[in-house]
Parts: C-alpha cells; structure tokens; sequence
C-alpha cells in the first residue's frame, strides 16, 4: 500500500510498469532499462550502479514515478541514492564547494518567512524582485544551492552543512524554487510550512485573476510529484477557477517540459526538449503559456512561437504593491 | 503418476484426467529451460542481420517474471522491437536457428506466457508510438507495443477514445489483441479485441502480412485471439469513439446470484453503456453501471432502475447494520467490511477525476485503484468465462473454491457481447464454444493481504477454478489464458488437432511463444 511515510525500496517493485506510463526517460528512449522499473528491476537482478550509467544519467528526477508507484517505493530517492555511488565529474564538486563556501558566509536571516529561490531564480535577478515583492517575503542568502546541487548530482551533503541550513531554516514558512530542494527539506523539516515558488504564486489573486481559459499552464514537475496528494487538489481548483489547461496527463501526473537529463544538464536544448514540449502542446492552441519554472520557459520559447510567460510576470505592477505579505500565511 | 516427456511442438496425453482432481501434480504452462543449442551461432547471425540483442542479465532481469510472479524464467538475450523488418529478421533467424522467441507486451499474463525460459525476450513495448488518428472514420493506426494508456493519452488529445481495453494501464495493444481483454463496457462493445480493424503482422516465419477481416483473413482469424501462436502484431488498426466522462451508479446486493441475474438483465435489455460486478464479501456485492451520456442515464433511471434489487449505499448500509447488529459473533467481518469501504471506496471518487458529478478517464481510476487495492508481486487471478445460462453456476462454484483457500477475496464479473461474424476468430480463445450472444466473464482474486502462501497453493487454487471451466464446458479469459496442461481437456482432441495443423504449417521450428498453448 502507498505510503509517503514510510517508503519502500526496490525488492519491492513488482514489475507493474505504471512508473513508465508517466516517465519522460521511457517516453524518450522506449527501453525498460530507461524507467525506474527497469532499474528497480535491474537490481533485484545484481546489477550495481555502475552497469546502469546511462539510465541513471538519462532521468530529469521529475519525480513523476513516485506518486503513481502503487508498492510506495522511493524510486526517485533510489535513483539519487544510485547516482551518489558513480564517480562524479570534477567540475560538479568543484561547483558544489564553492557554493557551499559562499553559503558558509552568508549571514543567518533574521526572524519570519523567507524564499529559497534556487539557482534558476537567483540568476534573473529582476524576476527574483518581482517574485519577492509579490510574495512579500525577503529571500535567504544561504538557499542551500550547494546542497541542491548535490541532490541532483549524486555529491556528498556534509551532515554540518545541512545542520547550518536546516537550523537556518527551522520553525519558519518557506517558499522554495528548486523542486528537489524542497521535497528534501520536506522529509528533513516535517513540521515546516514548505510551499513551492509555483504554489506560493498562483494562490495570489493578483495572479490568478490574470490566468485564462486560453492560457497554458506549466506546472513544475519536481515539486508537484514531491507533494502530489496535497498539489493535485490545489491545481484542480486552479483549472476550476480559471479555465486554463495545464500540462496533467491521464493520471493527473504533471509533463516535465524538459528532459534534461544530468548528462545533458548544461548542453543546450536538445530535439528530446522539443518533441517533449509539442506533446505537451498537441492539441491545444494556447494564447500564452504561463510557466512555474525559469528552466522550463527556454524550451517553450525554442519549440514554438506562443509567448512564454514566467508566473511572477503575469501581475501588473501596479496589483504588485497592493498585495499582502507572504501569501503562504 | 509418470508425466511422459514431451518434444517441443507437441502435445503429450493429457496428465490431469478428470477422475484425477485430487493429489495429482499438474501440468504447468511452465516448461522446461530451452538449452540454448547453437545460441551463439544464433547471435552471429542476429547481428549480420543488424538485430540489436542484449544479453547482460541488467538487461534479462526485467523480464524473470510476469505479472502473476509465481512463473521465473530468464531469457538467453533481449531484443526491444523497433519496426516490422527488424522483428521480421528476428523471426527469419530464430526460424533458420531454432531459437525459441518469447514475445512480451506488458508482461501481464498470470501463467507464464510472457516469461522466456530461455531463447530471445521479444519487448514490443519499443514500439509503441501512435501512427495516425483519423477523426472523420474514427480509427486509430497504432505500433502494437503500446499501452492501453498511452494510446488513451494520445486520443484524448482530440477528445476521442478507444472502445474498449482491460482495466489495466499497462495492458499492451498487441497482447490484448491476442488474448481477448474485457472492460466494464464490454457487454456491449465486445471484447477488445474485436475493435480491431486490420493488422499488420510478422509470421512467424518472417513474413510481413497486412490483414483483415478481407484480406488474409485466414490469418487475421487466427490471430486475434490466437494467444501468439501465429504472428507477432506489429501495428493495429483499431475503431475508436468520441471520449465521454461516465455518469456512475452504483448498487450494492447481499446475494451474489441476485447481482448477476440483475447484471445479465440490464446486459439482455442494454439498458447501461456500461455495467459489471466487484465483490468485497460474499455478502457485499457491488453492482456498478455508467452512461455516456445523460438521455442513456435518464432511460435507466425510468425504465431500468426500480427492477433492480440492489440498495444504494446508505440503505446498503442499514441493511448490513442489522445484519451484524443480530449477529455480534461476525463484528470481526463487519470490521474488515468497513475497513475495505473506507480504503477502496474512496478511490473511485478522487476529486481529480470527478468534474461535474461524473468520472473522467475511466480507465485510469479503475486500474489505479485494482494495483492499489489488489496488485501485489503475484497477481493470482484465475477466471472462467461461459455463457450466459452456465455463469451462475461457475461463479458460485468458484466462489466456493476462493472461500475454501483464502479468507478474503474479490470476484470480478462482466458481460462479453459476441460478434456473429467475428465467430472463426473465437474458436479456441476465451470465447466459450457454446456462448450466444453474450458471454461472461468471472475473475476470481485473492486478497493477499501480506499473508505468505506457498507457490503450491496458489497453483492449486488456479487449477480447482480451472477445473470448473473443464467441468462446465467453458473456457478462460484475459490474464488466465489457457493453461497448456487443460487444453485438450477444454477445447476437445479435434479442434486442437486442426490448430496445431495450422501451427506447424505456420511456424515449422515452433519458435514462436513455445509452451503457451503448443
């Protein structure tokens, strides 16, 4: 039986394949050694992490694995846990300490709600502005880039690092930009409020009074599957309320625009991000489409012609000081 | 007993004689390991034919199993189809070598059939793209390896959807096609098997044949519903219908005959789009009915509804509170029953899936809710399928059988409309030979429940339903299949003399899924 609480692990697997149904990684390479089952499988079989390279390399950890997983396994933590056990490229360590140097230097924040923006968010620093003025919240100097990084790259976490930032972190309302980020704080904070950037945004009314029947809405993938129970009730109403369609397929799961695997991670968009992104749009003519993510907003804009708005675009400026602050509460 | 040793592509006497029901080792489907003579020869000649086959066991352990997890075997390599040619030069080299090829869609079979015990692992599920919709005749062209759920995905895109697949997402096209498949709407649109306008198929000699019912019909007829025997399908075209959300009903009966003749009424008068029975107790029968659209609905409601004699839940309820209210000693089954409404119920009403009171995505509340709830690392699912006058009789005898080896169970039960001139294509399938208009359709599950049994027991579970469908004259539908050990005991000498003819002829090496039924 499912269970978010307590996660099963691959000797589970049943072979059911219901995580391929949802996985990008099939969908791209129509191989069962490219799907979370075929790596479960794979290990139940002996292999070790090295004979699966290039599945491991190959998956965008979206997540969308873990919620329709009907044994409860942990697969994206499983693939995160294989990729720790691979050599790592040089420059992602040298990345990683760095950032966790800056971070080590950062100044505690003072009391109250804060936002992790991420790396994606922090790098356009004029939308990092407006998400924080429509948020009303203050962003964190220290939003565990560095441990962020080594989710996604298989790196060490050191135990007094993330001791610093959870002890940043602790008691407070978080808004968190980086999927992966956020689902971890999610098992290392169960008491915190944790919302992700998309959330915390279109629960804004400055925002959803400006979303449309003709737009589509791309939900970020890696923080919708980490919280999906809650999630899928929070975008149904969305859809409700605002008549936009949204990137959900059949089973409620949300499409990653992008496929971008750890291999691909700073190779430019590929034709796997295009073929992903008409799927995505097949049957529907947009007006606009309205993203959550700055990541996925670049292979919108490579793949078709419709404008590509990022959601803390979507208020007019003038609702923008009218809002009240922390719309997460 | 002495169980005579039996040459591949062959069939020996029969070990389970009917005055042999007790004690008796049985025939499995399971065979012996092919023992991999000139294997490497094979591989040479697979390569110079640029067949890409992977023989790691990384690669071979996804397959050591299928769905019903009690079969194990390991191919000897792995070749993930890709087009008609590549499979055609597959099936060319495995001839000329004698290789045995198993083919596997979802892996969903239950005895085995999809597991390679030895010889080369054929995954259709490689090729599974959509090919073209067309919106105006209402057909689908689709590569044979795709799921149920993605090709759903990919009509729903233009609000169209299939006719009719199993309630299981990952049900492949192409295996469907070979073994019948049933949905809660097949009492009306047929198995779904026969939504299947034309082929494309690989021989399994390597030949690349297009048919139909007009052309190469022989082998159309042999292999829908052929359970593989004589061709892998590659592509399939397939009606399709516009997509409705369903307006569901549900009834709930504390006598299951009650349940099945109130069933086979709305199915004589079609009186529901679509209608079926799920059991949770013997004394908690749930009958559900849907409709496409509102006018179907408000007919039920006039003409249908009154003569049924199932209760809505609430008054369902009442009727079990008084039930156990007089008979205290049953708390524990009243707690269970409780526990199961609590636990599943809620699944068929997720708000996600639910707009303006009725169910979107049928296919995808049902399946979610049947791995939840009843998926386990073996899924033992034995059914009969009989007609219409017989289904009372084999449903209460299975359930009986389900009472004796485990403590709770669900049965599954559906109506299956025949096609008049679909008649060839059933004659050895899961298509009773005696069933006129309808036939039915019962799967018997075992809620495992984190019990451990014995492989034995299981085995011994499936052949005492079995038994039944020999007794009765009826045959086996969806996962089941028929086990090799009762087929000449079912379908009868004669007919599967001419099809083993047929076979031979087809596939002189008996490559081809070895040990499913030849």
């Amino acid at each position: 039986m499912y269970s978010r609480a307590m996660p099963r692990e691959f000797p589970a697997c049943s072979g059911c394949g219901l995580c391929r149904l949802v996985c990008p990684m099939w969908r791209d390479h129509r191989d069962p050694r490219f799907s979370p089952e075929g790596l479960a499988k794979a290990l139940q079989s002996g292999a070790t992490a090295l004979e699966l390279a290039a599945p491991l390399a190959a998956c965008s950890l979206c997540g969308a694995c873990d919620p329709v997983c009907p044994e409860g396994i942990d697969l994206s933590g499983m693939i995160m846990d294989l990729r720790s056990r691979l050599p790592r490229r040089a420059e992602l360590a040298a990345l990683q300490a760095k950032l966790a140097q800056a971070a080590a230097s950062a100044k505690a924040p003072a009391a109250g709600a804060l936002l992790l923006p991420g790396a994606d968010l922090r790098a356009n620093p004029s939308l990092l502005a407006r998400a924080r003025t429509l948020l009303g919240l203050r962003s964190a100097d220290d939003d565990g880039a560095d441990i962020a990084l080594a989710l996604e790259t298989g790196g060490d976490i050191d135990p007094a690092r993330r001791r610093q930032l959870l002890g940043r972190l602790d008691g407070r309302s978080l808004v968190v930009g980086d999927g992966l980020l956020l689902a971890a704080l999610r098992r290392w904070l169960p008491a915190a409020r944790l919302h992700s950037l998309g959330e915390a945004l279109s629960n804004l009314v400055a925002i959803r009074r400006r979303l449309a029947s003709a737009d589509f809405y791309v939900i970020e993938a890696r923080a919708y599957h980490a919280d999906y129970e809650r999630l899928v009730v929070h975008y149904d109403r969305l859809r409700a309320d605002t008549g936009c369609a949204l990137n959900l397929d059949l089973q409620r799961i949300a499409i990653p625009a992008l496929t971008r695997s750890l291999t691909r991670k700073s190779a430019p968009l590929g034709d796997e991000d295009v073929t992903q992104v008409r799927w995505m749009l097949k049957g529907l003519a947009p007006r606009r489409i309205v993203v959550e993510s700055l990541a996925d907003r670049a292979a919108f804009e490579r793949a078709c012609d419709i404008p590509v708005l990022h959601l803390a675009e979507l208020a007019e400026d003038s609702m923008m000081k009218k809002e009240t602050p922390h719309a997460c509460g | 007993m002495k169980i005579p040793l039996v040459e591949p592509g062959t069939i020996g006497p029969c070990p389970v004689a009917p005055d042999a029901l007790q004690g008796i080792t049985r025939q499995q489907t399971n065979p012996a390991r092919w023992n991999g003579a000139g294997w490497q020869d094979f591989v040479a000649a697979l390569r110079a034919a640029d067949v890409e086959l992977v023989e790691s066991v990384v690669a071979c352990g996804v397959y050591a199993t299928d769905a019903g997890g009690t079969a194990y075997g390991m191919p000897h390599g792995v070749v993930i189809a890709r087009d008609a040619g590549q499979v055609s030069r597959l099936l060319k080299t495995a001839q000329a070598c004698r290789v045995p090829v198993t083919v596997r869609g979802g892996g969903l079979t239950t005895e085995g059939e999809s597991v390679a015990f030895g010889g080369v692992l054929l995954d259709m599920s490689g090729m599974s793209r959509v090919l073209t919709i067309d919106a105006n005749a209402l057909t689908v062209r689709t590569e044979a390896g795709i799921y149920w759920h993605s090709l759903a995905e990919e009509l729903r895109r233009e609000n169209l959807d299939y006719l009719s697949a199993p309630l299981n997402l990952t049900s492949s096209v192409g295996g469907t096609l070979g073994v019948g498949g049933i949905d809660v709407n097949s009492a009306r649109l047929g198995c779904s098997a026969d939504q299947a306008v034309s082929l494309q198929v690989v021989t399994p000699t390597g030949e690349i044949v297009e048919c139909s019912d007009t052309e190469n019909s022989e082998l159309f007829q042999r292999v829908i519903l052929g359970y593989g025997q004589f061709g892998v399908i590659t592509e399939a075209t397939l009606r399709i219908r516009p997509y409705t959300p369903l307006a569901m009903h549900y009834y709930y009966y504390s006598s299951l005959r009650a349940a099945i003749e109130d069933l086979q009424m709305l199915d004589r008068n079609d009186a529901s789009d679509y209608s079926g029975i799920l059991t949770i107790m013997d004394c908690a029968v749930n009958l559900l009915v849907a409709f496409d659209s509102d006018e179907r609905e408000a007919a039920f409601r006039k003409h249908w509804e009154s003569r049924l004699r199932g209760h809505g839940e609430f008054g369902f309820a009442l009727c079990m509170l008084g039930h156990y209210a007089v008979r205290p000693w049953k708390l524990g089954e009243a707690l269970y029953l409780l526990q199961r409404k609590q636990a599943v119920f809620p699944e068929f009403r997720r708000p996600e899936y639910l707009r303006a009171g009725k169910m979107h995505d049928r296919s995808v509340v049902f399946s979610r809710a049947v791995w939840k709830h009843w998926g386990s690392r073996q899924m033992v699912i034995p059914d009969l399928a009989t007609s219409a006058d017989k289904f009372i009789a084999a449903v209460e005898r299975g359930n009986a059988i389900c009472r004796k080896y485990f403590r709770h169970y669900t049965l599954y039960c559906v109506g299956i409309k025949l096609r008049p001139e679909h008649k060839p294509h059933y004659e050895m399938s899961c298509i009773p030979p005696d069933a006129d208009g309808w036939a039915y359709g019962c799967e018997f599950e075992p809620m495992i429940e984190g019990e451990v049994y014995s492989r034995d027991h299981f085995q011994a579970f499936k052949n005492a339903i079995y038994d039944i469908g020999v007794d009765l004259g009826a045959s086996y539908y969806r996962f089941g299949g028929m086990m090799k050990g009762y087929i000449r005991r079912v379908f009868g000498d004669a007919v599967v003399d001419r099809h083993l003819a047929l076979k031979r002829r087809a596939d002189p090496a008996m490559i081809l899924n070895r040990d499913v039924i030849f």
